[in-house]
C-alpha cells in the first residue's frame, strides 16, 4: 500500500510538471509573472470549492450543486451592492447566511428522509440555476471596480505589497516548520517511525524555497493575491477540521463504515448536515470569488465548477467512496486543473476543446482512483 | 509446513488465529500463484503450480468461504450457475439451468426450490448452495472455510450431514472451524497449525473402519475424543488449559440496569420483542442464550438505541430512564460489542487507533482539538492491556486477524469507561487462546464493579461464564436460571418453548 502511496504522490507531481512543460514551451507567457498571478487567483477559486466537496465526499456522499450555487450566492451579493447599492461586507454576509441555509436544507434533506445526495444536489443545480437567472433576470450584473471602498471587487483585485507578502511567506513558513517539528517529535515519543533527520532537513528547505519562490513571482507582478490568503485560511480551517476535531474523525469513520459509526455513537445524521453547512460557507465564499473575477453576475457563471472541484478531489486521492483522502492532495488536483484550464486558455483553445479536455481528465482521473484504490 | 490429504476423507485444520490457516488455503486455491513461496504442492501424486485460481479450480479443487458469493436477488438455480450458464444459440437455456438445479438439489437431499430467491432462504441454506455450486465444478477436493459460523445448530447439523455423503462419494474435504465439538463429530484427522507451522496430525475415533464406513460416531470414542480434545486444545495454544471457563464471580452490587415489562417493534412493524424483565447487578454476568433470531442481539440492539421502537415499558440504567441514540447511551456509561464486528465493529481501513478512540475521541479534546497525547496515551494503554497482536496504534485494523479484531472493539467499548458493558457473541470465529483472554477480561470487568451482559449462542460459554442465564425463545424470555440450575437440557427447553421445563 505504501508503493502505492508514493507512486500516486509522484504521480501527481509528474502530470504537474508535464502540464507546465507543455505550456510553457507552447506559450512562453505560461511562466511569465502576469499568467502566474491569474493562475493563482484560478487556483485559489477552484482549490477553494474542492475543499470544501471533500467535507462531503469523505463520508460518501457527493454535491453537483455547487457550481450552480457559485453563480446564485455570488449574484444575490452582486444585485445587493451594485443595484440596490447596500454595502458590500453586510451584502455578502447575507448571501453567505442564504448560501449555507440552502446548504443546510440540502443536508438535512439528505439525512432525514435517507435520499440519495447525488439525487438531491442534482435537484440543487437546476433549482439554484434558475433561482440565479431570477435573481439577475438574465441579465449581466457587472461588478465594478469600486476602488478602495468596495470590499467585492477588492476580492481578486487587491494584492498584498510586496513588504507584506515577505512577512506573510516567513509567517506561513514558521508556522509549518513549528507544526512539523511538533509532530515529528511527538512520533517519537510515541516510538512511531520518524523521517531521517536529513530527509526531515530536506523537507523544510524545500517547503521554505517554495515559499521564497512563491513569494518572488507573486511580488513581481503585484503582489500576493488576496484570494490566494483566502484559499490558505479555507485549507488551514478545513485541514484542521479534517485531521485534528473529533468532527473530521467521524467524516471518514462514517466514510469508512456508516453502520460501525451509529454503533460508535457517533451522530451521523448531525455530521453530514453539518458537513453540508460548512459547504454552504465555502460555496458562498467561492461564489464571491468567482464573480468578481469574472467581472459580473452573468448566467454563466459557475458553470462545470462543480465538476471541476469533485474532479480536484479525485484527482487528489480523494476517494468517492468515502474515508480516504487529504486536503493536501485536494490543493494539488486543483492545482492539476487550473493549470490546465489556464493554459488551454493562453493558447486560445476553442471551447469546445476544453470542455473535451477537462471530461477526459475526469475520467482519467476517476479510473486512476479505481486502478489505485485496488487492494 | 506438511498436509496430506487423502480421497475421501474429512481432514480438519485447527489453529489459532494467525496459525497460518488462511494463508494455506489461499496457497491451495491459487490465491498465492507458485513461486510465492517455498516448497511443493502435489494433486494426485503430481507437483501442481498454480498460477491463478482458475489453474487450481481446473485440479479439482474448490473453496468455499466464510463470506458467501452469493447474488440475494437471484434464484437458487440462477446462483447455482452463476458464470457456466448453458447456453443454446447464444442464449441462456434457462430449461436446462433449473432442470440440472434440480436434479442436484436432489441428489444432495436438499428440498429446496430452484426457483426460490436466494435472499429468502436462511443462512445454512446459502451454505449449503454455496458447496453445491463448489461441486457442479466436479470438484474432488473442497476446501470450507469457517462453514458453520453464521449457522444455528440444526443447520449445521445438515451440513455436516451432507460432508459425510460427500465422504462417501470419494471427495476429500479440508475441514476448517473454530468449533471443536463440530470437528471431532465429522473429521477423520486433525492438523493442528501453529504459527505458520503445522504441528501435529491427529487421528480421530473415525478412522476406525466401521466408523468411518457408516458415518455416525459410536458413543464408546466419546471418551476418547475428551482426551484427544484436550491434546488439540494443547497443540493449538502450545501450553496446558486447565479451565476452559474461569469464571471468577464476586459479590454482586446494586442494580445498573433494570428492564421492566419491555415491548418493542421491528423495523418490519412487527412486535419483535415482548414482555422483557431482568435486573443487572454490579460485579454480575448475565448471560443470554437462545436459538438464532430469539431477539437476543435485538435487544441489546435496542437498549442501545440502534434498533426498533419501544412500545411499552421502562429501562432504567442507574436509576434513571433510559432512551436515545447510542451516543447517549455511551455517554450514560453503556457500552455495546455488536456480534458482527466487520459490519458494526470496526473502520477496517483505518489504524487501530483511530478504531480505538473513535467512541471516546470526543472527550479527548482541549478547546475543540483533539489532544493527540492524550489521545495516545488512552489507545496505547488499551492496546497493550488487552494485548493487541498488531505492529502497533498505526497498524491498518483490517489487516489483523479475527482475534485481534475483536479486541480493537472490545478495547474501543472499554474506552468509553462504560458501567454496563453487552457482549454480543464476543468470541465467534476467534481462536482457543483469544477466547480465554476475553473469558479473563470479562473476570476483571466484573471484579472491577461492572456488569456484563453475555450473549452467546455455546451453551458451554453461556453456562461456564455467566452467573445467571435468560434464554430467549421467540421474542421473550423463555425461562431464566442462576448458575446452579442450569443444566444443557434445561436452558435448550427453554429456548425451544418449553416453559414447563424451565422451572
Amino acid at each position: 500500500m505504501d508503493k502505492k502511496v508514493v507512486l500516486r504522490d509522484f504521480s501527481l507531481l509528474i502530470a504537474l510538471l508535464l502540464i507546465g512543460g507543455f505550456f510553457s514551451i507552447m506559450s512562453p507567457q505560461f511562466l511569465g509573472a502576469r499568467n502566474l498571478a491569474m493562475l493563482m487567483i484560478e487556483l485559489s477559486i477552484t482549490a477553494t470549492l474542492a475543499l470544501g466537496m471533500i467535507l462531503v465526499i469523505l463520508p460518501g456522499h457527493i454535491d453537483l450543486s455547487v457550481g450552480s450555487g457559485v453563480g446564485l450566492v455570488g449574484g444575490i451579493a452582486s444585485v445587493l451592492v451594485f443595484q440596490q447599492h447596500w454595502p458590500s461586507p453586510l451584502a455578502m454576509a447575507l448571501a453567505a447566511a442564504f448560501g449555507i441555509l440552502l446548504w443546510l436544507l440540502m443536508g438535512w434533506v439528505i439525512v432525514r428522509e435517507r435520499m440519495p445526495a447525488f439525487i438531491i444536489t442534482l435537484g440543487g443545480l437546476l433549482i439554484f440555476k434558475g433561482a440565479f437567472w431570477l435573481v439577475i433576470r438574465n441579465a449581466t450584473v457587472p461588478v465594478a471596480p469600486g476602488g478602495t471602498s468596495n470590499l467585492y471587487s477588492l476580492l481578486t483585485t487587491y494584492y498584498l505589497p510586496s513588504w507584506g507578502g515577505a512577512l506573510l511567506g516567513l509567517a506561513v513558513f514558521a508556522g509549518l516548520a513549528a507544526a512539523k517539528l511538533r509532530t515529528v517529535a511527538r512520533r517519537k515519543e510515541y516510538g512511531f517511525p520518524v523521517e531521517e533527520p536529513e530527509l526531515l532537513f530536506l523537507k523544510l528547505f524545500l517547503t521554505g524555497q517554495g515559499i521564497l519562490l512563491f513569494v518572488v513571482v507573486m511580488n513581481q507582478f503585484r503582489g500576493i493575491p488576496l484570494t490566494a490568503m483566502v484559499l490558505g485560511l479555507v485549507l488551514l480551517v478545513v485541514t484542521v477540521l479534517t485531521e485534528h476535531t473529533p468532527f473530521g474523525r467521524y467524516l471518514y469513520a462514517i466514510g469508512g463504515n456508516e453502520e460501525a459509526a451509529v454503533i460508535s455513537g457517533i451522530p451521523v445524521n448531525r455530521v453530514i448536515i453539518g458537513a453540508y453547512g460548512i459547504l454552504g460557507a465555502i460555496v458562498a465564499v467561492t461564489g464571491f470569488m468567482q464573480t468578481a473575477y469574472s467581472g459580473a453576475s452573468t448566467t454563466t457563471v459557475g458553470d462545470l465548477m462543480e465538476l471541476d472541484a469533485i474532479a480536484a478531489c479525485v484527482i487528489g486521492g480523494v476517494s468517492l467512496k468515502g474515508g480516504r483522502g487529504t486536503t493536501l492532495g485536494v490543493i494539488f488536483g486543483a492545482l492539476i486543473m487550473a493549470a490546465l484550464l489556464n493554459g488551454m486558455t493562453l493558447l486560445a483553445v476553442s471551447p469546445e476543446y476544453k470542455l473535451i479536455a477537462r471530461g477526459a481528465v475526469l475520467a482519467l482521473a476517476v479510473w486512476m482512483d479505481v486502478r489505485l484504490s485496488r487492494d | 509446513m506438511a498436509f496430506d490429504l487423502r480421497p475421501g476423507e474429512i481432514h480438519a485444520l485447527c489453529g489459532e488465529n494467525g496459525a497460518g490457516k488462511s494463508t494455506l488455503i489461499k496457497l491451495l486455491s491459487g490465491i498465492h500463484p507458485a513461486g510465492t513461496y517455498e516448497g511443493e504442492l502435489r494433486v494426485d501424486g503430481k507437483g501442481a503450480r498454480f498460477a491463478s485460481v482458475a489453474d487450481a479450480e481446473a485440479a479439482g479443487i474448490a473453496v468455499i468461504y466464510q463470506e458467501l458469493a452469493l447474488v440475494p436477488e437471484m434464484t437458487v438455480a440462477e446462483n447455482l450457475f452463476l458464470g457456466a450458464e448453458p447456453t443454446f444459440g447464444g442464449l441462456i437455456d434457462w430449461s436446462r439451468v433449473y432442470r440440472d438445479s434440480r436434479v442436484l438439489l436432489e441428489r444432495f437431499g436438499l428440498r429446496l426450490d430452484p426457483y426460490a430467491r436466494t435472499a429468502s432462504l436462511g443462512m445454512g441454506h446459502r451454505q449449503l448452495i454455496e458447496i453445491l455450486k463448489a461441486l457442479r465444478k466436479e470438484s474432488s477436493i473442497l476446501i470450507l472455510d469457517e462453514p458453520t459460523a453464521a449457522l444455528s445448530e440444526t443447520e449445521t447439523a445438515t451440513l455436516l450431514d451432507i460432508l459425510r455423503d460427500l465422504r462417501r462419494r470419494g471427495i476429500a474435504c479440508v475441514y476448517i472451524s473454530h468449533r471443536l465439538d463440530e470437528v471431532f463429530a465429522v473429521a477423520d484427522r486433525i492438523t493442528v497449525l501453529r504459527d505458520g507451522s503445522s504441528v501435529a496430525t491427529l487421528e480421530t475415533a473415525h478412522t476406525d473402519k466401521g466408523a468411518a464406513l457408516s458415518g455416525e460416531r459410536s458413543t464408546a470414542c466419546a471418551s476418547k475424543d475428551g482426551a484427544l480434545m484436550g491434546a488439540v486444545i494443547r497443540h493449538m495454544v502450545g501450553r496446558e488449559i486447565k479451565d476452559l471457563f474461569p469464571r471468577r464471580a464476586p459479590a454482586p452490587g446494586p442494580v445498573l440496569l433494570s428492564v421492566r415489562g419491555l415491548a418493542v417493534r421491528g423495523p418490519q412493524g412487527d412486535t419483535a420483542l415482548d414482555d422483557i424483565s431482568f435486573d443487572v447487578h454490579a460485579g454480575e454476568v448475565v448471560g443470554l442464550g437462545g436459538l438464532m433470531g430469539s431477539g437476543r442481539s435485538e435487544l441489546l440492539m435496542h437498549l442501545f438505541g440502534a434498533w426498533g421502537t419501544r412500545l411499552r415499558g421502562g429501562v432504567e440504567l442507574g436509576g434513571t430512564p433510559l432512551s436515545g441514540s447510542p451516543g447517549d447511551a455511551l455517554r450514560r456509561g453503556l457500552a455495546l460489542v455488536t456480534e458482527d464486528r466487520k459490519r458494526y465493529g470496526l473502520v477496517l481501513e483505518q489504524s487501530v487507533g483511530f478504531n480505538l478512540s473513535l467512541s471516546s475521541i470526543a472527550g479527548l479534546t482541549r478547546r475543540g482539538l483533539i489532544d493527540g497525547p492524550r489521545e495516545h496515551r488512552a489507545s496505547q494503554e488499551i492496546f497493550e492491556s488487552l494485548r493487541v497482536k498488531a505492529p502497533g496504534l498505526e497498524a491498518r485494523v483490517g489487516s489483523l486477524s479475527g482475534g485481534n479484531q475483536q479486541k480493537v472493539v472490545l478495547g474501543k467499548a472499554l474506552l468509553t469507561g462504560p458501567k454496563v458493558i453487552f457482549l454480543d457473541e464476543p468470541t465467534r470465529g476467534i481462536d482457543v487462546g483469544a477466547k480465554l483472554e476475553v473469558y479473563e477480561l470479562i473476570n476483571r470487568l466484573s471484579e472491577a464493579g461492572k456488569a456484563v451482559v453475555l450473549v452467546s449462542s455455546e451453551l458451554p460459554e453461556l453456562m461456564g461464564m455467566s452467573d445467571r442465564i435468560l434464554m430467549f425463545h421467540e421474542g421473550s424470555v423463555g425461562g431464566s436460571f442462576t448458575r446452579a440450575e442450569a443444566t444443557q437440557e434445561r436452558l435448550m427447553a427453554a429456548a425451544m418453548g418449553h416453559a414447563a421445563a424451565a422451572g
